[in-house]
Parts: structure tokens; sequence; C-alpha cells
């Protein structure tokens, strides 16, 4: 809830504009050369079809000069108030020191492309390495305001990675909005993409070679699950990655902004009353969650007017 | 192996006096570990170790007599002492070997018996231990290996006891019984010989026997070959006689232990498998099964007046409802066909980790098998703990559940054969796209003339030639009731069950109720399944040929080719529905060209003759519904329930499906599954139950679930419309 609660905020605040950048690596063999330009086109047009202020750029196979380029047309069009997204999909290797995306031509390194991010105006950024040694690459890449998402834990997770499929699943599907906000934040698509993994794996009965992690304080290594007790997960449950509906009209109408605001105000009594829930005969608990939650139905239902 | 060849290893390092190899020397080998009571007191074990330091060397007697006073580590000081002093002597290896194996460390008695015929490659006493061993593995090379170590010393009476042993063990009663004759021949005490002839006068129901051993190791026999006939009770009864005339057999001890947990007495069975185990009987049964009794705490129980059934909690939710509705379904239909009621609740058990079934079922992880029955308990896999696809659960609890009702109706007297061929016969009879398909290693056996005779079928199951024998003997056992039901009709089959209860053996059944000899039966099956299975048998090197060219042209997705390829020989083999099935690859060529009428036509001939896998029956179920074909379009996903309810998406399309088409307590049934789940959206799932409650009429608990959506979510518009509309309706009334 007090995710839904920050939503909204970030919701009322949007930035200017979100630029995407979704790059497809080398693949090698056919299979994954088929395989990568599908994902990325899968995440291509589920930006694309999600409209709103943003610019999709989505680069097959680049070789690092088109990279470069594409960045430093980046750095002069954002602003400040801009979200920036990046997201690799393809192999990736670790050295022990740096980790590379694997592009033709010569390498991306997590260095460079932290200094092409860094470069970039737009405060609020997010990464997401869905290659393999992909954990490698953290060190490199976290910054205050910068979400970092790892397809693995590690840089020695070396095994070709299943992530990506489900990232670009997130973008697209329902269920992937738990909070049914109709907008998936980056921490609920790596939540999902995180649980499909991992059931792919468990049904497959095979040893999970890729364990995704998430970075969002500037400071940490990865988590596997964002926590109130790690920290993780605050900057990526208000990052909108994606919007699945049209929510964002209403707020900007401004004879809602009453209508709004009360509703915050529900939400964060729903999300007060949850707190104490615990201390709560069950009874009482669930009469006064009934009440709030009708009130706000009420409410929405004459927004949607 | 890994397991087995610790033991001996630690043992030498405890004499040697190291503290850290001390405390190691205490733990077993691997499994399960030990409460900390269990072990022991250092500063004995110290001590014990002072004095075997300070002892010389033993002789073998002292050895032997310190083995057979049950002093087991003193013993293992005095066997390590005599091989180290003499490593090239063989008899003490030997004798120490059978020490070893008389505690269960068969690994290490298998080393010991080998080094010895190293030393000696012509040792009878070692290669009879390595029969020995080969037996209790119900290895067919026991046999032969018994009979070379007789050759090496006719006067070897256990070698010969053994090959009476394996002859019962064959059930054939006329062989066993002479064989024990020529052990007691040779020599008047042997007690093998006479365990053996009491164990056929006993399982023939006689209420005294003039063989009786009167010893412990003999009850010991007795009550191994009621447990191999699947009489757990009389089995248990013998090895309680056993324990009682020697209660440091532990060998008794631990079948006991094991049988007493088969059949759902898990209090004392652990009491005595922790005896055993605290007293240095730690074979692999007795370790696996404590360890799992240590994991019970993880399952739950849920009874009726009629059935008992134990799920791990983490996915009792979500199979309940499932499990118990066929368990009672089959019950049902059993209690009318078999023409008896059950007497007591039957319990049936599901494991989510198939080790833990393997060690509930035989002690012994490793078993192929998906479920076994053990009187009125049911112990088998859970749709969870197999690969999707790969295991249809359904059918094996009608197969498991026919076997409470065999086992039952003839004081557990059935043979093996025809307990497993009326399960098989079962599993399709319920729906004729369950059960097994004709197996490629089925053809072979079909083509190459290795079906068993019926008078010697047993023998494909308990000791079978080759790998693929007892899957052979499965298929056969099952197509014998088949034939027998569909020339003789199913009162035959109950009248030969009836036999079987009375004690009567397959020759005589067969003789009496088919009315004729079971060489003329042979000869009539063996027609019927090669008319039969014809097409398959002539075809299939040429299918097996031509498969792996639509299969590279499905890879290539040369769509034109893999249909012209793949409809040729689709017929040659229907059955096949594995990977890579003919139907599939032609299914996605057609989806491929937009054909996708033919996809699903291709898809319904999958799913009817058996298809299981999840992904395929899931892409039926979408392209029908998408054809308006939604009728079909839920049957498909019914059947993937029986197959693998572990699939939230599935149930959700079904609830959906079924919700469409009023049948709404099918519809709570499913979306609950979904909740069940532990979903990824746990909003929707809520609010897709409260919808069918709804549905239902049952708004109360639709509520409930709208309740728990919004807490979820409480953005949630469509939860928030209903919830208002169950409001409206509630200030009306």
């Amino acid at each position: 809830m007090r995710a839904a609660a920050l939503l909204l905020l970030s919701a009322i605040s949007m930035p200017a504009a979100t630029f995407y950048v979704t790059i497809a690596g080398l693949g090698g063999e056919p299979d994954y050369v088929q395989r990568f330009k599908m994902w990325a086109d899968d995440i291509d047009g589920s930006l694309k079809k999600a409209g709103g202020d943003s610019s999709v750029t989505t680069l097959n196979a680049p070789h690092l000069e088109q990279i470069r380029t594409r960045f430093a047309e980046l750095s002069r069009q954002a602003k400040p108030a801009d979200a920036l997204v990046v997201m690799l999909i393809g192999h990736g290797t670790y050295d022990g020191h740096d980790y590379k995306f694997n592009i033709p031509g010569p390498d991306l390194t997590a260095t460079e492309l932290a200094a092409l991010l860094d470069r970039v105006p737009a405060q609020r950024q997010l990464v997401v390495n869905m290659t393999s040694c992909s954990g490698g690459s953290i060190e490199q890449l976290r910054r205050a305001n910068r979400i970092v998402i790892a397809a693995t834990r590690t840089g020695s997770e070396r095994n070709a990675t299943n992530f990506a499929r489900y990232f670009a699943e997130a973008l697209r599907e329902p269920a992937a909005d738990t909070d049914k906000n109709e907008s998936v934040s980056a921490l609920e698509a790596f939540r999902y993409a995180q649980t499909k993994t991992t059931e792919f794996f468990d049904t497959q009965k095979r040893l999970a070679t890729e364990h995704s992690v998430i970075e969002d304080t500037g400071k940490g290594s990865g988590e596997r699950a964002a926590t109130a007790e790690n920290g993780e997960g605050k900057l990526a449950a208000a990052f909108t990655v994606v919007r699945l509906g049209a929510n964002a009209a209403a707020a900007r109408d401004p004879s809602k902004r009453p209508l709004l605001d009360k509703k915050e105000q529900l939400e964060q009594a729903i999300e007060k009353l949850k707190f104490e829930k615990a201390a709560m005969p069950v009874q009482e608990y669930k009469r006064q969650l009934t009440q709030l939650l009708l009130e706000l139905a009420r409410t929405q239902e004459a927004i949607d007017k | 192996m890994r397991e087995r060849r610790s033991i001996v290893g630690q043992l030498v390092k405890l004499r040697a006096g190291c503290l850290p190899a001390l405390r190691a020397g205490k733990q077993p080998a691997a499994g399960y570990h030990p409460a900390p009571h269990r072990k022991g007191n250092l500063a004995a074990v110290a001590i014990t170790l002072l004095l075997a330091l300070a002892l010389p060397a033993q002789t073998l007697d002292q050895a032997v007599a310190l083995w057979k006073a049950r002093q087991f580590k003193e013993a293992n000081e005095a066997f390590l002492q005599l091989v180290d002093h003499a490593p090239a002597n063989p008899d003490y290896k030997v004798r120490y070997g059978r020490m070893m194996l008389a505690y269960g460390r068969i690994g290490d008695a298998q080393d010991l018996f080998e080094k010895a015929l190293t030393l000696k490659k012509d040792d009878a006493g070692a290669v009879l231990g390595l029969a020995l061993i080969a037996s209790d593995n119900f290895d067919s090379r026991a046999g032969d290996l018994a009979k070379k170590a007789l050759e090496l010393d006719p006067k070897l009476v256990e070698a010969q006891e053994l090959i009476a042993r394996i002859a019962l063990e064959d059930n054939d009663n006329p062989k066993a019984t002479a064989e024990a004759k020529k052990a007691l021949a040779m020599d008047a005490n042997s007690e093998g010989g006479r365990a053996i002839l009491a164990t056929i006068d006993l399982l023939a129901d006689k209420p005294e026997t003039a063989w009786d051993p009167h010893t412990a190791e003999g009850y010991e026999t007795i009550g191994q070959f009621f447990v191999t006939n699947r009489r757990y009770e009389e089995g248990i009864k013998y090895f309680r006689k056993a324990i009682e005339l020697d209660p440091q057999l532990y060998s008794a001890r631990s079948k006991l232990g094991v049988n007493l947990m088969r059949l759902g007495q898990n209090d004392e069975a652990f009491q005595q498998l922790e005896t055993c185990y605290n007293n240095h009987f730690q074979d692999a049964a007795t370790r696996n099964s404590l360890k799992l009794m240590d994991t019970y705490s993880k399952f739950v129980t849920f009874t009726t007046p009629t059935t008992s059934l134990k799920l791990d909690k983490k996915e009792a939710e979500l199979l309940r409802p499932y499990i118990q509705s066929e368990m009672e379904r089959a019950m049902a239909t059993y209690d009318k066909k078999y023409r008896m009621k059950l007497e007591r609740p039957v319990q049936v058990e599901v494991y989510p980790n198939h080790e833990d079934f393997a060690v509930r079922t035989l002690g012994m992880p490793g078993l192929g098998a998906l479920g076994v029955t053990f009187g009125y308990v049911v112990a088998m896999d859970s749709p969870s703990g197999r690969k999707p696809g790969t295991f249809h659960w359904a059918s094996t609890l009608w197969h498991e559940m026919s076997h409470v009702y065999t086992l039952t109706a003839t004081g557990h007297r059935v043979p093996r054969w025809f307990t497993e061929g009326l399960a098989v016969h079962e599993e399709t009879a319920v729906s004729p796209d369950w059960g097994d398909r004709l197996s490629p290693e089925v053809i072979a056996a079909i083509k190459n003339k290795k079906l068993l005779p019926i008078a010697g079928l047993d023998r494909g199951f308990v000791h079978p030639t080759g790998p693929f024998q007892v899957v052979v003997s499965y298929f056969q056992a099952g197509r014998i009731c088949d034939y027998i039901n569909q020339k003789w009709g199913w009162d035959t089959l109950l009248a030969m069950l009836h036999d079987f209860g009375a004690g009567e053996d397959t020759v005589s059944v067969v003789r009496k109720e088919l009315k004729i000899e079971p060489a003329e039966f042979d000869q009539r099956f063996v027609a019927y399944i090669e008319a039969d299975t014809k097409n398959t048998v002539d075809h299939f090197d040429e299918w097996k040929k031509d498969l792996k060219s639509v299969v590279e042209k499905s890879i290539a997705k040369d769509w034109d080719a893999v249909i012209k390829e793949g409809t040729a020989i689709r017929d040659m083999y229907p059955e096949y529905v594995e990977e890579h099935s003919v139907y599939e690859m032609l299914a996605k060529a057609y989806v491929a060209k937009g054909d996708k009428a033919a996809a699903i036509a291709e898809l319904v001939r999958y799913e009817k003759i058996g298809g299981r896998d999840p992904e395929s029956l899931k892409l039926l179920s979408k392209m029908l519904a998408e054809a308006g074909r939604t009728v079909e379009a839920a049957d498909a996903l019914h059947r993937l329930n029986f197959i693998y309810p572990m699939d939230a998406a599935a149930h959700r399309s079904l609830g959906d499906l079924w919700l469409a088409q009023g049948n709404i307590k099918g519809a709570i049934r499913e979306f609950a599954a979904v909740v069940a789940r532990d979903p990824q959206d746990p909003a929707q799932a809520h609010f897709d139950l409260a919808r069918a409650y709804h549905a239902a009429k049952q708004d109360g608990q639709a509520e409930d679930e709208l309740l728990s959506a919004l807490e979820t979510a409480p953005g949630f518009r469509p939860a928030q419309k209903l919830l208002l509309e169950l409001n409206a309706t509630a200030v009306k009334n």
C-alpha cells in the first residue's frame, strides 16, 4: 500500500518523459540470436503500445559506437526531471574486475556503461541487465537514484539466462501489476520476472543457474528480495516502467484534485489499518477495512465519472 | 556406493586415536543425522580406544566371538587388527565382510568380499558374500553367484539355502522345496532350509508346519517372505517372533520398523528403528526411514469416515480437493466392480520429494515407481515431484487404489502379476487416455518374442533379467487382464481373484476359470497381442528412422515437409505421445502455416490418445476457446488437472471457462486452486474466486475474497465494483 501511495505521488509528479533504450547483444548461436531479438522486440512492442510521453529505442546487436552515439543523443535530449530505462539482453562475461556486455566488435564494459549513464541528465534511472554474469556489473552501475536489476546474483553465474523472457512478459502482462494501479513498477516487474524464472527451473526440475537481484540504495551489492530490513526496493516501487491503462489522465485533471486527495487519504488509512491488523480482533479489522474499501471504491467511481 | 564405503575408513581413524576423527566415526555415513543423545559418550569411546590400542592382535575366533556377542565396536577392532596383520588372508576379509553384512554395512561388506577375491579368486565364502548382497538387491545375478559358490565348495550349505530362497522368491515352490531339501541333506540342521520349507507351508496358510525353524533368523526369513508377498501384517508378526527370541537381531528389528512404517504405525516404527540405530545397525533403510520420519511434521492429514489423506503442508490446500475427490470416485467405482466394501479407511500419502516417497516405500532412495500400496496404505509421488507431463497422478492413484481392493479381497494372496495386471487394466478402464501407452521397450519385447509365460510372469516383476523387463511385465499383465475381460468377462477376472485368495496358484486358476492349459492361454494371448500391435510393430523401425527426419525438419521450420512427412508416419505408431510426438510437431507446423483448424485436429488426436504435455494441452484449450469450442477447451484443461494440477494459469483459464458455462462449483474449485498456489497476482486470484462465489450466491464468501483482493490492491477497479454491488444488495435486503 505504501508502494501504491508512492506510485500515486509519482504519477502526480510525472517526469516530463521517459527514455527507453533496449539493447539485444550478440547471440553467437542462431537460437540465441533469435531469442534475444524476440525478447527485445517484445519489450519494444509493449513500450510503444503503452504510448505516453516516451522515447523508445531498440538496438539489435549494435556496435559499441552505435551505443555511444545513442547515449550522446540522450545526454542532449533528456532533462533532469526525465527518467531513463536501459535494458540489456544477451550474453555477458565477468573477469573478476569488470563486466562486459557481448556485442559485435569491442564489448561494452560496465565501467563504460556507468559513464554513459552518468552523462544522461535524467535523474531517475533504471538499468535492467538481463545477461549472464550481470551480477558482476552492479558494483560499477550502482549510484544514488539509480535502480539496478541484474539477472544473476554475481558475475560467476555464467549460463545463458531466462530472466529477460519474463521481464519482457511483465511489461505486457496484467498479472505483473499486483497492486492493480494500471502500471507496472520496476519492483513489480522484477518480482514477476524473478518468480517466473524460479518457477521455470522448479517445473523443469533443473538446478537454478540464475538468481536475479535488485539494488536501488546506491551502495548495496544486490538483494534477492526487496525488504524493509535491507532497504532495497523503495525507488523501484515508485518507478513506473510501463503503463497498462489510462490512469494518468485523471491525475492531470485539476477538477479531480479533491477526489484524488481523498483517495490518497483513504489509501493511507488502509495502509495504517493493515499495519495494525495483528493487534486487532479479526472482526473489527474486517469491519473497518470494509468501510474504508467501500469509501475508496465510491471515491474511485466519482473520479472515473 | 559413496555412502557405503565410508564406515570402515572412519573406524580405522577411530583406532588411530585421532579425536576429531573419533567424533566423525560416530556419525552415520550419510542421510540420517542423529539427535544429540545418539552421539554417545565421547569419554567412554576414548577409553575403548585406549583399550583397543593396548590389545594385541586378536584371533579370528575372538573376533567372531565378539561379533556373535553383538559387541560391534570391539569385534570391528579385532577384525581390523586381523586384516592389518594378515593383509593377504582372504578368510579374515570374508568373515569381516559377513559381520559388516549382518550390520547392514553393505558397501563395506562388498569391498571386503571383492578384496578377498583379488587375493583368492575362487574363494567360495567371498563369492557367497557377493551372492547374498545381490540377493538382498533382488539382483538376477544372485542365483549364478550362489551356484558358483556351491561349485567352489560343495559343502557350503548357505549357498544351497540361498538357491532355495531365490526359487521361492520366483514363486517356484517345487524347485524351492527341492533345493531346501538339498540343504537339509547337506546339513540336517540347516536353518535356512527349514525356514524356506516352513515359509512354503505358512504362505499356503497351513496352520502348522513341521519345519518351524524355532530360531530368530529363521523367523526373519519367514517374515521377509510374507512382506515380499505383500502380507505385511503377517510379516510383522514373524519379525516380532524373531526379536522375541533374539532382541539383538537388529536386521529383523529394522525390518519390523520399516514395515510398521509402511502400515502407518509410525510411533512404534520410530522406536524400533532408533533402537537399531543406537545399536550400530545403521543400514541405509534404517537411516533413511528415521530421517524421513523426522520430516513428518511438514505433513498434514485430512480424514473422512472412509479416507485419510496425508499431504505436504505447502501443497495441501491446492491438491486436497483433486485427490480427495478421485479417492472417493475410485472407491465408489471399485466397491461396485469388486463387490466389496473396505473395512477400514484407506490412507493415501503424497510426497512432493520423490526420494522421500522411495524411502517411505523401500527404506531406500532411487525407486523408479510412482506409487506403492501396503494394504490399506498407499504412498505415491506428488504431481509436483515430477517433471510436468511425465506423471499422470490420477492414473497412479486409481492403480494403487485397485491394489487396496485386490490385496484385501485375497488376504494379500494375489500373485504380483495379477494384482498389477488388474491395476493397469483399471487405469484405462476409468478413461481410455489414462494409463501408460505402448512404449518402444514393449514393442521390442513383442517383436523379439520376449513376453513371459503367464505361469512365470511374476519373475518379470521380482527377478527381471533386464532393465526394461519390469515395464514390459506391467504392460503384459495389464493386457492379459484386458484380454480375459474381453474374452471371458469381468466375472471371470473376479472369480480368478477369489481363487487366488483361496491360495490357488496361477496354473490351477487358469485351468479352472479359463478352462485351458496355461500354455494354450499363452499362445492365444500372444496371437491377440501381436494382432493388436501389428501395425506399430511392423512399422516401428521405419517410423523411428522417419521421425528423426521430421524432427530435423521441424527444427529447421520446414513446415511443408513436416506436414508431408509427419502425416505419413503419424499412424504407424499412433500411441507415441512422448517428446517430439508427431501430433505436436504437426500442430506446430499447422499453426505456423496459419491453419488453426488442422492444428486443433492434431492436438485433439494427441489428447484423446493420452498426450500429456501441459503446454500442448494448454495450447489446444486456447485454440479451441478461440474457435468457440469452449466445452472442449474446458475439457482439455480438466484432463490436465489429472496430470499437472500445479499450473495456476491453467486453473484460472478453466475457472473462467466453467464460470461462463455455468459450472459454478467447478469454477470455485479452479479459482480456489489459484489462490492456494500462492499466485503471482493475488488480487486477481481472490477477485476471480469472489466472482465465482457471487455466481453461486455465496455472498459472504464472495465478500471475504473481495476483501482479500482489495487488501492487496485497494485500487483494483473490478473488485471495487463488485464490492459496491454486494454492499448495495446487502443494504436492500
